[in-house]
């Protein structure tokens, strides 16, 4: 079921009537409501998937309750063990297996032999790489005596099958999201409007930013060839619009819908595009993978307290595997290593914190420097995306030979004057939100009802002039 | 959670008092590239605004045709009327099942054929009708069934067109609007038909073209065939020849048959005739007058053989 369809319209208001009118006063049926709803949402992708879900969420809740009764380092290790098996397992068959037996069979005919392909016609679950994250994290942390085991099946059950976060995150630690099924939550009425008005503004994210961004996007990556250096880099420019927006989009419904349920997800963006360097950038860019990976793998591998070497080592490991978490194709690979490119001269240089604060903290503008700043740390990543966007890396670099040209100075010839005026009213409402957890959080502080009402107003008259209209999925399910 | 539920219900409301306003402002004031979901194209491609307008002064003809652009540009009075047949062609660009039972029925009744031609192909019943939705916003009067249609159909491009020919309609703007009969190639001929100047496809066939069944759409397509039999009127369904090549590449073309000869008596003229690509077609899919006249001196022979409906 897609956040942005009438299924969702319907499925929302149901839920939330039930949740708060039957179940309000029975803690375990709420939890229960939410476990069925949550697998009615999954289920309506494909009801087969279901099976994966709820097998996955076995696994986890026992090794998690053995866990906790074994004392024997060894035994621990092999439960451990076995959970990052079974949920990496799954990832790995569903998501990765067409693409490793194909590159096997290319590296074997490099080498002059002749291997008859064995690759499957596999249908990649929605949203498996973020639940077996989540349920992976759970794990992790009994293991890592940071967590109690849950004997609350349900309790475990609903976290993590949570039908806002479910399909494309943020990607939940137990340690935040379990404890919140234990406790008896209450109606707050500012809680559930601000989560209203965060998920109107995921939808213009998502229905006006992304969606028409999409267009252009499309239209100029598909005809690459056929278009001026200029265009070219508004195309890739309309590409990172694009994903921020469905991305960032699909976190803000998602923590704006646990909000009227009375949960607090973590924040999964914090205006990247607003960084100062790339290391900023990773820092406000899906925050809750960021953090996951640097938990679990980054840290464990020594983290940056090591030699300059191993550092480097880490580094690499850790965005080459981001990349990969995100596809099975090399572009995404070589997305990654970019980045990591981007950031180890920082990390090196003992310069990858130096922006730790909000960009013009206090101020209305940046300075020119901040400016600068920005705007080179976008563009770099811009250039990145490229390789994301691509389909193959041949194309991804053809399309940056087509940009980095002399035709780069002419005027291009896409030139969708109001997707540009949208989006700088975009990035003046993102700015000014800056220090929020969402943009217009800040509209439920003190704004008289005229001002907040009238820009809600103002958001939905947008969609209704300049959504696309048809239902398009969010980019991130296919992760 | 009172105060909450009873400001949902205010800011509801609001919101749908204030949008209706404001649309009709936006589609004033804006210019053209800012209304990409506020369409209003009256005398738009197709001549249905003539159309319509000629079709409330008919009576009683002996033909009435249905359907997209292959019908209206299909179809042609001249040749059926030299076979003293009177026909009315209310074909439209991207027609769907909706549109056409609309059209009947505000229509039916007053032209009273004695035989329907529905042009039907799969795309005609697998289109969202969304297209054809704002053609008739625009160019036709809107009443309930209108806005029937635009909750079927369901789409912000379709309510905002609803909401814009209502208020053209309110304002009587329609009524002061001239089409010209001549636009670029297109020639609007009586009783519904538009001719294109001659020329000659020389499109290449593209790829693979899918297509499947729209539920509602062929919900509607019942009951607009219920309605012909309530009223005893008997009706055929034509899939128009369309160029070769183009033919070729759609898929499922036998669900597609099996389904219409299930729902009435079928006859799909890109098995039974032999046209040339070049010659008898100006794009892919649309007949130039050659193909035209071949076509429907086909067609009558086999009316007048099967149905004796003279």
């Amino acid at each position: 079921m897609l956040f942005n369809s009438i299924d969702f319209a319907i499925f929302l208001p149901l839920v939330f009537v039930l949740y708060w009118f039957v179940c309000k006063k029975h803690l375990r049926l709420q939890n229960v409501l939410i476990v069925m709803a949550s697998y009615v949402f999954y289920g309506w992708w494909d009801w087969r998937f279901l099976s994966l879900i709820l097998f996955s969420t076995l696994v986890d809740y026992s090794v998690g309750l053995y866990l906790h009764k074994t004392t024997t380092e060894g035994r621990r290790k092999a439960l451990l063990w076995t959970s990052i098996g079974v949920n990496i397992g799954l990832l790995g068959f569903f998501k990765y297996y067409n693409f490793f037996v194909d590159n096997f069979v290319t590296a074997f005919s490099f080498f002059g032999a002749s291997i008859q392909p064995n690759t499957l016609n596999i249908i990649l679950p929605v949203g498996i790489s973020f639940y077996t994250f989540q349920t992976l994290s759970y794990t992790i942390d009994v293991y890592r005596n940071k967590l109690e085991p849950t004997r609350d099946m349900v309790a475990f059950a609903a976290f993590v099958s949570f039908f806002p976060q479910l399909v494309a995150g943020p990607i939940e630690r137990a340690t935040n999201l379990l404890p919140q099924f234990y406790k008896r939550r209450r109606f707050h009425y500012s809680k559930a409007v601000d989560g209203l008005r965060q998920i109107l503004w995921g939808l213009f994210k998502k229905v006006v930013i992304a969606d028409n961004c999409a267009q252009f996007a499309d239209l100029i990556f598909d005809n690459y060839t056929a278009y001026s250096g200029s265009t070219l880099l508004l195309g890739a420019v309309f590409f990172a619009f694009q994903i921020y927006g469905d991305f960032s989009g699909y976190s803000d419904i998602a923590i704006g819908t646990a909000r009227l349920f009375g949960f607090d997800l973590k924040q999964n963006f914090a205006f990247p595009y607003f960084s100062r360097d790339i290391a900023e950038f990773w820092r406000r860019w899906h925050i809750s993978l960021s953090t996951w990976f640097r938990d679990y793998v980054y840290i464990p591998l020594g983290g940056s307290r090591v030699s300059k070497a191993l550092k480097v080592r880490n580094v690499l490991i850790i965005f080459l595997v981001s990349g990969f978490w995100h596809g099975a194709n090399w572009t995404f690979i070589v997305w990654g290593l970019l980045n990591a490119l981007y950031f180890l001269p920082l990390l090196l240089t003992n310069s990858n914190r130096s922006h730790t604060n909000v960009v013009a903290e206090h101020r209305i503008l940046p300075s020119l420097m901040e400016f600068g700043a920005m705007g080179l740390t976008f563009m770099m990543s811009v250039l990145a995306w490229v390789f994301f966007r691509a389909e193959t890396i041949t194309e991804a670099f053809g399309y940056l030979i087509g940009l980095f040209n002399i035709s780069l100075l002419k005027i291009p010839e896409i030139r969708p004057t109001y997707l540009l005026v949208l989006l700088m009213f975009f990035l003046t409402i993102e700015w000014l939100g800056r220090s929020r957890a969402y943009a217009i959080e800040v509209l439920g502080l003190q704004k008289p009802r005229f001002l907040r009402w009238g820009f809600y107003f103002l958001i939905i008259f947008l969609m209704g002039l300049f959504m696309k209209t048809n239902e398009t999925p969010f980019i991130y399910f296919q992760f | 959670m009172g105060q909450f539920l009873k400001n949902i219900v205010l800011f509801t409301m609001l919101c749908l008092f204030g949008y209706v306003p404001v649309i009709c402002l936006w589609g004033e004031i804006a210019s053209q590239d800012l209304k990409t979901n506020v369409s209003f194209n009256i005398g738009g491609v197709g001549h249905l605004f003539t159309r319509l307008q000629e079709v409330k002064t008919t009576e009683n003809v002996d033909v009435l045709v249905l359907g997209t652009s292959l019908a209206y540009r299909g179809f042609d009075p001249r040749v059926f009327e030299s076979h003293q047949l009177r026909l009315f062609n209310l074909g439209s660009s991207a027609q769907t099942p909706l549109q056409t039972e609309i059209l009947l029925h505000r229509y039916l009744d007053r032209l009273h054929p004695r035989i329907v031609i529905f042009e039907v192909n799969p795309f005609y019943l697998s289109n969202d009708g969304v297209e054809s939705s704002l053609d008739f916003f625009a160019n036709d009067k809107n009443d309930f069934a209108s806005i029937r249609s635009a909750f079927i159909i369901n789409n912000v491009k379709t309510y905002n067109a609803l909401i814009y020919g209502v208020y053209k309609d309110i304002t009587a703007f329609k009524l002061g609007f001239k089409e010209p009969t001549n636009k670029k190639d297109d020639t609007y001929i009586s009783h519904g038909f538009v001719e294109k100047a001659l020329s000659y496809n020389r499109n290449q066939s593209s790829g693979a073209i899918s297509w499947t069944f729209e539920r509602y759409q062929l919900a509607a397509f019942h009951n607009s065939l219920r309605m012909l039999k309530e009223k005893g009127i008997s009706y055929v369904l034509v899939q128009a020849p369309i160029s070769k090549a183009r033919y070729a590449n759609i898929i499922n073309k036998e669900v597609f048959d099996t389904k219409m000869t299930n729902l009435g008596t079928y006859y799909n003229f890109n098995e039974l005739m032999q046209l040339n690509d070049g010659l008898h077609f100006y794009d892919s899919h649309h007949l130039n007058q050659n193909g035209v006249a071949a076509f429907n001196n086909y067609l009558i022979k086999t009316l007048f053989l099967d149905y004796r409906i003279k």
